[in-house]
């Protein structure tokens, strides 16, 4: 389902680098999503422990040391499938936002994963974004990717939208 | 009808007693013999009604030449006539003789009339007898009939309000019986025929699908121009000139 977009200056810049401001909206609600994801498995190994081992209910108290491997272990699943599946997770999404190489295709998965783990390591490498004259973060910069402006919806068989390409 | 058959009209005058030549029938019968005494008496009649005749041409002809000069000569003899007439009314008794006549004409009149109207009504039966009404009827092309009356006319001459004026609706409607109507109908059934039209699920997807998506697109719009704003902002302070070199790339996006 491909749905006009019906803000003219948004159709203009399909396709481009997206900047620094949605990036973070899109990250933080990644977070929120990691976040809700590692308290589903604590809920869930908490159910599991409460079935095997009986009453009381309690969610499972992590050493912090295994407590921060495993919400970046989730973080990095979480983003590394996202982005090498449809190049979107759902902070992605809902900004309108897709990750592909700078030559336009899908991330390999390998790609994705080290993209996600070098995020999870430095976030701060979004920062330079600010700084780069093609809004790219050190993880872009490394990796040869780039976060463009997509809101459309287009499976991998079917033609892609025509890009309008304004005069640089 | 009489022994005369065909040769007899009914009179309407003197003359009209009197044959036509188209109008004669030979005597003789068709096995060639002659019926003597027929003869003579048929021959006897010709004889006088020829002479009836001619003798009505020939006064009518003596009134028509003669008769202006013949008033005036006979004058003087009607008068002598009349005063004859006169004499011998009065001692003749003539004015009896002619109530009598008189009478007596007016019951042959008033008998001709009712055997005229008994005849009437029996030939008048007799031929209702013979004809088939049916028949008579089905001969007749109603459709023509149909189409020579304008019932446009005959429907402006009906006045309709004066006819429902005279319904007494209430009275109608107070016979009716609406619980058995609608206990007829099959309520549910239609409400989920008409729900199933509606689709109202669709609707309720779309609208909300509608609202989402606007919304989406306002915060993501949002974004496009605080990222504007913000590397403009750097620029500034980098003191960088020129736009900044986001894209498009070279190939658009896959997913």
């Amino acid at each position: 389902m491909t749905r006009d977009i019906r803000y003219v200056e948004a159709r203009a810049l399909q396709g481009h680098r997206a900047g620094f401001a949605s990036r973070v909206v899109a990250d933080l609600v990644d977070l929120g999503v990691v976040w809700l994801l590692g308290l589903s498995a604590l809920v869930a190994a908490g159910v599991i422990g409460y079935l095997v081992t009986g009453p009381p209910f309690r969610l499972p108290v992590l050493p912090n040391w295994l407590d921060g491997s495993a919400v970046a272990a989730i973080a990095v699943g979480y983003l590394g499938l996202s982005w090498a599946a449809t190049g979107r997770s759902v902070g992605k999404q809902i900004a309108g936002l897709r990750v592909v190489e700078v030559a336009g295709r899908r991330l390999s998965l390998w790609r994705s994963l080290t993209r996600a783990l070098l995020y999870v390591l430095f976030p701060a490498g979004l920062l330079w974004v600010l700084a780069s004259r093609r809004n790219a973060s050190l993880q872009d910069l490394i990796l040869r990717t780039a976060v463009v402006y997509d809101w459309a919806y287009h499976p991998a068989d079917e033609a892609q939208p025509p890009v309008t390409r304004p005069s640089r | 009808m009489s022994r005369w058959g065909e040769e007899v009209t009914v009179p309407d005058s003197g003359r009209s007693l009197v044959p036509r030549p188209s109008e004669r029938t030979p005597v003789r019968p068709p096995d060639g013999r002659v019926d003597v005494p027929r003869l003579l008496a048929a021959a006897a009649f010709g004889l006088a009604v020829e002479a009836q005749r001619r003798s009505l041409d020939a006064a009518a002809v003596v009134v028509t030449r003669v008769g202006s000069p013949l008033r005036i000569l006979a004058g003087p003899a009607v008068a002598l006539a009349q005063g004859s007439v006169a004499v011998a009314r009065h001692h003749l008794d003539l004015d009896r003789w002619a109530a009598r006549g008189l009478a007596e004409q007016q019951r042959a009149r008033e008998a001709a009339t009712r055997a005229i109207r008994g005849v009437i009504a029996a030939v008048a039966a007799a031929v209702l007898d013979q004809v088939d009404l049916d028949q008579v009827v089905a001969r007749v092309d109603l459709d023509q009939v149909v189409d020579r009356v304008d019932l446009d006319a005959v429907a402006q001459r009906i006045d309709l309000d004066a006819i429902v004026n005279r319904i007494d609706l209430d009275a109608i409607v107070a016979r009716v019986d609406i619980n058995a109507i609608l206990a007829r109908v099959d309520i549910p059934a239609l409400t989920e025929e008409v729900i199933d039209e509606v689709d109202l699920g669709e609707i309720i997807r779309e609208s909300s699908s509608t609202m989402a998506s606007e919304t989406v697109d306002a915060l993501r719009v949002q974004g496009m121009r605080v990222d504007g704003l913000v590397s403009r902002i750097v620029d500034r302070i980098l003191l960088r000139e020129g736009q900044r070199q986001t894209g498009p790339l070279d190939r658009p996006p896959r997913p």
